[in-house]
């Protein structure tokens, strides 16, 4: 019996997000599905945001797959996102309103 | 013929008798993980050198202007990927204890290159790469000791191609407030030094996008803690014993047999360190 492969990478760790941001593009073309995993480990008062999900052919040039996570608005809280269908890289990406911040850890659990 | 003359994927090493892992990454990430450095309560506890060593990813190869090359034998190579950042590390290793004090020997093939996003040569955008070993003695241990090859390809503007070596650590610090937990960093620019050795310039292969594998050997004699020698393609290195960190024992790492691959980059540019297979054996 083969077992299905599966990894989880983490992309960002006890890092701010201000202003634009995005994760270090991750390899992901042997994987046919993904869950991006945000914890907000602080958020700035009143926080809100989102991020959306970017694929790239080349790990240079990204592209909007049209996916979009809400970022955890307190401390702890963990949304997610799925995708499918991917290609080759994928990562998170965004903008955020002047004055808000959130710091992260993001998990990128992948499965053949 | 024995099996490893006979099995093509392993009649490109030269292993020991018997073979203690050996990783080809078309079959998955084999163990290989993100270092990170101790903590406690906290991850703001942490040496800020540990915070963000980046986990390692399945790679095909594939580049912007010619796509997939894959890896050197099969689709997949294990990635190091630092951050677009001068001096940001990206850290990957394998966990394990030994089971007898003999000579283990590492083999791998691997290529580096910086990320392709300018149309330039970009020959000098790689630091340096390496390997280490992180071992303590077994029974009764007096120290651990860490040997460490590294390949300076430049520093600054300056294009260096020589192979280093390391005999010091930075001063422990303690981390957090319980008195259980230390850390000591070791991947610093500090107390390099150089191989008597010649200069060997790898192939860079003219643009970003063009990767040539190469091969790299080590031998260590855990009996005798010596950093014996090491080979990377035409190059051997056979003087005298090499130099490596050595501190006390420490409270929990009996029998450790610790390896790892680190790239590092010299622009804010990401640099990548490619492994299509790595093999340790040993004699025991």
């Amino acid at each position: 019996m083969s077992l299905r492969h599966s990894y989880t990478a983490t992309v960002e760790r006890n890092v701010i997000w201000k202003g634009e941001f995005a994760s270090e593009p991750y390899e992901s073309a042997w994987a046919s599905e993904a869950i991006f995993f945000v914890r907000a480990l602080e958020v700035s008062p009143e926080f809100s945001g989102s991020a959306c999900v970017q694929i790239s052919a080349d790990g240079i040039h990204w592209a909007d797959e049209g996916t979009r996570v809400e970022l955890p608005a307190r401390k702890d809280q963990v949304t997610f996102c799925k995708v499918a269908h991917f290609g080759g890289f994928l990562r998170l990406a965004g903008t955020l309103a002047p004055g808000k911040s959130i710091k992260v850890l993001v998990s990128l659990a992948l499965k053949e | 013929m024995s099996m490893a003359a006979s099995d093509p994927r392993l009649s490109r090493f030269d292993p020991l008798e018997r073979i203690i892992f050996y990783d080809d990454f078309d079959e998955g990430i084999r163990g290989w993980s993100e270092l990170i450095g101790n903590y406690e309560h906290s991850l703001d506890s942490m040496l800020p050198e540990y915070a963000d060593m980046r986990p390692p990813m399945l790679s095909n190869l594939t580049m912007w202007d010619t796509g997939s090359a894959g890896s050197m034998e099969g689709m997949y190579a294990l990635k190091l990927a630092s951050r677009a950042r001068t001096g940001s590390l990206a850290t990957s290793i394998k966990r394990l204890t030994f089971r007898k004090r003999g000579h283990i020997q590492l083999e791998c093939y691997f290529t580096f290159k910086p990320e392709a996003s300018e149309l330039r040569l970009s020959l000098n955008d790689v630091r340096a790469f390496g390997v280490l070993f992180d071992l303590q003695d077994g029974m009764n241990p007096e120290y651990r000791w860490m040997p460490h090859l590294r390949y300076l390809n430049a520093q600054g503007g300056e294009m260096i191609n020589r192979w280093q070596m390391k005999s010091a650590t930075r001063a422990f610090s303690n981390i957090g407030d319980s008195g259980e937990t230390v850390s000591h960093f070791h991947l610093g620019p500090e107390h390099w030094e150089y191989i008597d050795a010649p200069v060997q310039t790898l192939a860079y292969n003219e643009i970003a996008t063009k990767m040539n594998w190469h091969y790299l050997r080590l031998n260590v004699d855990l009996a005798e803690r010596r950093f014996l020698s090491f080979q990377c393609n035409d190059l051997k290195y056979e003087g005298d014993p090499l130099k490596y960190i050595s501190i006390p024992a420490m409270p929990n790492l009996n029998c450790m047999l610790n390896t790892a691959f680190w790239v590092e980059t010299n622009r804010d540019k990401r640099a990548f360190l490619y492994l299509d297979s790595v093999l340790l054996s040993g004699e025991f």
